[in-house]
């Protein structure tokens, strides 16, 4: 039993690494794809228009097997499957958050920036300082519930054999003849989807100082 | 008299839809100009022209001596190194205020003169604590805008642009978004404003202030200015301007 914990403890930390590269590359990303979408440069706008509804229109599993095979097909190379998770993941999450980000800077009211171009802000001032804490704001909801997707997602890395938890817990599973090792596992992403959610609660209750 | 604001000959289309034709008039400084009309007239357009919130189609305009387009083979060629320096001379005070709901009261009055101005956080803070205490909002400094009245937010929005010294100051219907007693207290703070000779330029639909607040008065209607002077309140020469002030009578 104790060795069974420890090695799904170890699944945990490949998950965890998973969710943590994934939030680090697609969060930034989310922005520049949001930014893409709402450009007036129409080319530009399409292409993120395609990606986005691609990303949003197949199945992560799919992208996955895509991200770690087709570096094989077409560059003769492939890299690592921890590697290709990370960038399915990154690519996959970075359309999302784009599309939240965006809702975020639509909901802001135009008199916002008009006011800001009046005081003789600058662009990057305006965005920085005006704009961006207050769709940090709207977006908190949203951004909490795609974060716990991410967490119940990284289960989905085990397709193209990363050994994150749940993998470990099938293996364990099928190994013992016994389903405890995924009740388990369960567990321990109820656990982290706990603490994500608080967080995020603390978060949103630190925005809570204006309306 | 020295002009603080000299526009000739402004146009300005949305598409195909012209909303100010070939509109000149000046502002001297130190005087308070009204400008009424019915909606849809281009008196906020031109408002938001003079502030750079929107281009101007055709014409020349001249803010405390610099030029900030001029009309070269009909078309307004705007003169970028001015662009900026104007900005600074001019404010405006919106409709639905537009204060950074983010920022306490003290901030949104102190936020531009630190950012733009450079001003440094104690001069900053004793402008805005100094704007404050004459809008009779010293206690509410440190308040959030949703925590106000709309007539308090309007206050601190002016406050807000006059934080940054404008030479003249612009409000685009500054009580339209306020009930009658919210309204008087706006009214108020801009008929102080007038006493000091603040350069002002207003939209307003508060006939009684504007006739008693104004040096002059421009009517608009329909992208054109149909007629000019105080006396168009108490004795209009046009039929169209005499229709629209009888319908403020009956009120």
């Amino acid at each position: 039993m104790a060795s069974l914990i420890m090695q799904m403890l170890e699944g945990t930390v490949t998950s965890l690494r998973i969710f943590f590269l994934t939030l680090l590359f697609s969060l930034p990303l989310g922005f520049v794809v949001a930014k893409g979408k709402m450009t007036s440069i129409r080319p530009i706008r399409w292409i993120t228009d395609l990606y986005i509804q691609i990303m949003r229109g197949t199945p992560l599993i799919l992208q996955l097997i895509f991200f770690y095979f087709a570096p094989f097909y077409i560059f003769g190379t492939s890299y690592d499957r921890f590697t290709a998770c990370i960038v399915a993941f990154v690519v996959n999450y970075s359309a999302y958050f784009a599309e939240i980000y965006r809702s975020g800077l639509q909901s802001i009211d135009r008199g916002q920036h008009e006011a800001s171009k009046v005081l003789g802000f600058t662009k990057p001032y305006t965005f920085f300082h005006i704009v961006l804490p207050q769709v940090i704001k709207k977006i908190m909801p949203s951004l909490g519930n795609e974060v716990i997707t991410l967490v119940k997602d990284t289960a989905l890395a085990q397709t193209i054999g990363v050994a994150e938890l749940f993998r470990v817990a099938q293996t364990a599973s099928s190994r013992e003849f016994s389903t405890i090792p995924i009740f388990i596992a369960g567990i321990f992403y109820f656990v982290m989807n706990y603490i994500v959610s608080r967080l995020f609660a603390v978060a949103e209750r630190k925005l809570d100082y204006y309306r | 008299m020295e002009k603080m604001i000299n526009l000739e000959n402004l146009s300005k289309s949305f598409g195909e839809t012209k909303v100010i034709r070939n509109i000149s008039f000046t502002i001297d400084k130190g005087e308070v100009l009204s400008i009424i009309g019915p909606s849809g007239s281009g008196k906020s357009t031109m408002l938001r022209i003079i502030t750079q919130l929107e281009r101007a189609d055709d014409g020349t305009l001249t803010v405390d001596g610099d030029t900030l387009f001029r009309s070269v083979d009909g078309k307004a060629v705007y003169d970028r190194e001015n662009e900026r320096k104007i900005g600074l001379k001019t404010g405006l005070v919106f409709q639905s205020f537009n204060l950074f709901p983010h920022f306490s009261v003290l901030r949104n009055v102190m936020e531009a003169q630190r950012a733009v101005l450079k001003r440094g956080k104690d001069e900053a803070e004793a402008k805005a604590m100094a704007l404050l205490r004459k809008m009779g909002l010293e206690d509410k400094a440190r308040m959030y805008p949703f925590q106000l009245s709309g007539g308090q937010q309007q206050r601190v929005s002016i406050a807000r642009a006059l934080a940054l010294d404008p030479k003249i100051l612009f409000f685009d219907e500054p009580t339209s978004a306020l009930d009658p007693e919210l309204t008087r207290e706006i009214l108020h703070v801009i008929r102080a404003l007038a006493e000091e000779k603040m350069t002002m330029a207003v939209v307003t639909h508060e006939m009684h202030f504007a006739k008693a607040i104004s040096d002059n008065a421009i009517f608009m209607d329909g992208g054109v200015i149909v007629e000019e002077g105080t006396s168009l309140f108490s004795d209009p020469k046009e039929e169209r301007t005499r229709r629209f002030i009888a319908s403020f009578e009956n009120e």
